[in-house]
């Protein structure tokens, strides 16, 4: 592949074909970090690119009172109250008040028609890093997290988009924090009074704040840092289906994303990793900072950066320099994404690409249409598949049921003959359905293929649908070494 | 001369003696709740939310979930053991790396690049299927190893073997392999179905075939009930982790039926990263813990057992003053059940598939 090919898939998502070829890669691969980001995507099937509507992209507070909707009329379905245990009263519902399906939608128009393929990049890094997995009751608000908290940050410090990330209700809500609640706490102390009356702390948000989103196993510590951990987060969030009333009442905001409830909190100073934290709703502010320029947390993400970005088995050079940019610009996102391109692009590793930046590579490359419109987010289609259901076969998704950890990058994780044969029967469908606009042939010109292409492209035979198939499932295309 | 006739652990191509099947329980299963030591008189002061009403009777000490029918029939039938106070020598209730060290096997958290399965498959040259997208971490190390997980994506047509052998020829190493491996696959799945109720029947009758695997590996989720692991009027029959039981129930229901009769040679064992704290939380659930409980099934048992060295739940009995204490080391467990169904010599298992010479072998407390 050219070189600024070869840089927009391990970095970016490919150059579409009305795209022009920037010539300094580099230059260009550094500006992208403050490239426009406007949502863009199709309103129909095969139509023009534009920005999605404002209306399909609401924010926190109108996510909560779609939410609390959807929750009165589900009470009202169960006791069959004003029609709305009719078939058609509950897809409206869900239709009219569930986020999910317009959200997953608008990633993936994002990712396909996106000016913005760096920064796409970087946004799917986060957000699988800070791995919200789907609860049902937070999947109007994973969307909002990847935007608001991850992709509203990617030009912040490290530091903020942690807080963001961490106080963000979807994350929240994930790892149970909403209902926990300090041991020595208001709320605890009242409740142990009444007969079966259960109240107390959830670790489990800060058991992954440590393992997980900053320090890692690697820092050695205890059971006691995450009970600390876990006390300094009780209090952090409520139900999303919690009133604006009950809101100001509980903690004195009617902002879902500041929620702090000084009942459940828990009294006086904690210790986590040596480092005292003070009370009260500031507490949390000064750990996440303390977690975001711990050594250990530099060289976990320099690492894990690295092996994203850069290659499957990346070198120390690599990750020292990345976390030595860490240091010096004390966690400037800018500057640690600037070295993290660097580091990808002087490495001619090959880099494996994960299903779903495949699956945006191919058509962004062959200008198909795989994605419904907006429009049509819950209309059938005879040839497109909903977009959930893409990203389900494809084994990756944001809006999936799935463990904390996330998604690996590693290579090894991902070769499997189910999974391969995904990428084959999606080449195929793209190619028949899609109304690709430039040849198999046109595509390996404008890439620059290299000769093992070329050859299994040549050999695949004479219907252009199979050289299709064959050229994006070639090594060069997935992010493989060729023979 | 002598030995002709006489299969060689580990060299022969002879039809193994049995089959094996795992059921990964991701997330932390609370042994606690689904075998309840109804003899130990600290249960009841330290779980009594947690603790099911109608559990089912095993024997004066233990009781088992009622979502668990099946499996206690199985008991009865003497098809089916249990294996309690049981853990991978692992500590420090991190999913990712207990997950690693129950599928991989190794010594620490990480170090291995194949499973404990995948290695013991790869000895005896025999194949296994894993029942999902992914292939699991347990099954890699045997290039004979397969997957299978029914796709379901609309207008897409068969494939089409001579041009993925082509695709292959371009691909180096692991990657040719597979693409090799699917261009022998007939495009015709016989399932549609991805639910592991579905795909254990399917693992069954594929493994009762002649020629078939001869094992395979099904996951199940979602054990990690930090909040809400019962409901809040009925002591748990309809709580997440009661919910999750029935799912092992069925699953194991849905093997014998696909194994048809070649349960009386299968034995079928779960997996799980770690138990959880003897003590609710706040929030109706429990945390990450040390000590849970191994589920075995299979035609290959004739004496049905609850295999403990029971440790005891009160607070100076607990592992750090929380969990419940591990006092059989699982592998041992793993290494009985690849002794039986594979026909390996245990200190081989011992020493090549668990890199611990001195493991204890159990074998007789499970299959005599």
């Amino acid at each position: 592949m050219n070189e600024q090919f070869r840089v927009a898939q391990k970095i970016g998502l490919m150059f579409r074909p009305e795209t022009e070829i920037p010539e300094d890669i580099k230059d260009w691969a550094i500006s992208q970090l403050h490239a426009d980001s406007p949502a863009l995507g199709i309103s129909k099937k095969y139509g023009k690119i534009k920005p999605w509507p404002q209306s399909m992209q609401p924010n926190l507070d109108e996510r909560a009172r779609l939410w609390r909707l959807y929750r009165e009329n589900k009470k009202k379905e169960r006791e069959r109250k004003d029609s709305q245990e009719l078939a058609s009263a509950k897809q409206a519902n869900r239709q009219n008040n569930l986020m999910r399906e317009k959200d997953e939608m608008k990633f993936a128009h994002r990712n396909v028609y996106g000016k913005d393929q760096i920064r796409m990049r970087l946004m799917s890094f986060w957000a699988n890093h800070f791995t919200i997995g789907n609860t049902f009751d937070n999947e109007s608000l994973i969307g909002h997290a990847m935007e608001g908290a991850i992709l509203a940050n990617l030009n912040s410090p490290f530091s903020e988009m942690l807080y963001k990330v961490t106080t963000h209700p979807g994350m929240l809500t994930y790892l149970d924090n909403i209902w926990s609640a300090g041991e020595e706490s208001k709320h605890t102390i009242n409740c142990r009074k009444k007969v079966d009356c259960q109240a107390g702390l959830n670790d489990n948000l800060g058991r992954e704040l440590l393992e997980l989103h900053t320090v890692s196993p690697k820092a050695g510590y205890s059971e006691t840092d995450i009970r600390q951990t876990a006390k300094v987060l009780a209090g952090w969030g409520i139900n999303f289906d919690a009133s604006i009333e009950k809101l100001n009442k509980n903690g004195g905001t009617t902002n879902h994303w500041d929620m702090y409830k000084t009942r459940y909190a828990e009294p006086g100073n904690k210790t986590v990793l040596g480092k005292v934290i003070g009370v009260d709703r500031g507490g949390l502010r000064q750990l996440t900072d303390h977690l975001a320029s711990n050594e250990y947390t530099i060289m976990h993400l320099s690492a894990k950066l690295c092996q994203h970005f850069v290659s499957d088995n990346p070198q120390k050079k690599d990750i020292d320099y990345i976390a030595k940019v860490w240091r010096s610009s004390k966690g400037d996102l800018d500057q640690i994404h600037s070295a993290v391109i660097n580091c990808a692009i002087n490495s001619k590793d090959d880099k494996f690409q994960w299903p779903m930046n495949w699956l945006f590579q191919v058509i962004r490359l062959s200008d198909a249409t795989f994605f419904k419109g907006w429009q049509d987010v819950y209309n059938y289609d005879n040839d497109l598949m909903d977009v959930k259901n893409i990203f389900k076969e494809l084994g990756q998704s944001f809006w999936s049921t799935r463990q904390p950890d996330g998604y690996s990058s590693n290579k090894e994780e991902w070769l499997s003959g189910e999974m391969f044969e995904r990428r084959l029967r999606f080449s195929d469908v793209i190619y028949s359905v899609g109304r690709t606009k430039t040849s198999p042939e046109k595509i390996m010109d404008r890439i620059g293929a290299n000769m093992t292409t070329r050859n299994l492209v040549e050999s695949a035979g004479g219907t252009r649908r199979l050289r299709f198939i064959a050229l994006m499932c070639s090594p060069e295309l997935m992010g493989l070494k060729s023979v | 001369m002598f030995l002709a006739g006489v299969p060689i652990p580990g060299f022969t191509k002879d039809k193994p003696p049995g089959n094996i099947s795992v059921i990964l329980l991701e997330g932390g299963m609370d042994g606690l709740t689904a075998v309840p030591p109804i003899g130990d008189p600290s249960l009841i002061t330290m779980r009594k939310t947690l603790t099911p009403k109608d559990f089912l009777k095993l024997n004066s000490f233990f009781g088992l979930h009622p979502s668990l029918p099946n499996f206690s029939r199985l008991m009865a039938k003497n098809n089916a053991s249990i294996v309690h106070a049981t853990s991978f020598p692992y500590i420090k209730r991190s999913h990712f790396e207990g997950q690693n060290l129950m599928e991989g096997g190794g010594l620490s958290p990480f170090s291995e690049k194949t499973g404990w399965l995948g290695r013991a498959l790869e000895i005896a040259n025999l194949p296994g299927k894993a029942l999902s997208l992914e292939m699991p971490l347990i099954l890699r190390g045997y290039k004979n190893n397969d997957n299978f997980y029914p796709a379901s994506i609309k207008k897409s047509n068969s494939l089409i073997s001579s041009l993925i052998t082509k695709i292959a020829m371009a691909h180096s190493k692991d990657e040719a392999d597979i693409f090799a491996k699917l261009s022998r696959k007939s495009s015709q799945s016989s399932i549609t179905a991805r639910d592991p109720v579905s795909l254990a029947k399917y693992a069954g009758k594929e493994m009762s075939r002649e020629n078939g695997p001869i094992a395979s590996v099904i996951r199940i989720g979602q054990f990690d009930t930090h909040a809400n692991q019962v409901s809040e009027d009925d002591y748990d029959r309809n709580g997440d982790h009661a919910k999750r039981l029935e799912i092992i129930d069925d699953v194991i229901a849905a093997y014998r039926k696909g194994l048809g009769d070649a349960w009386d040679r299968s034995i079928i064992l779960t997996l799980t990263e770690f138990g959880r704290t003897v003590a609710v939380n706040g929030t109706r659930g429990t945390e990450h813990g040390y000590g849970s409980v191994g589920f075995l099934a299979g035609g290959t048992i004739s004496k049905s057992r609850v295999v403990s060295e029971w440790p005891g739940l009160s607070k100076n009995e607990q592992f750090e003053s929380r969990d419940l204490m591990a006092t059989i080391d699982y592998r041992s467990v793993c290494a009985a059940c690849i002794e039986r169904s594979l026909g390996l010599d245990h200190d081989r298992i011992a020493s090549e598939i668990f890199f611990t010479p001195k493991l204890p072998r159990i074998y007789d407390y499970i299959f005599s």
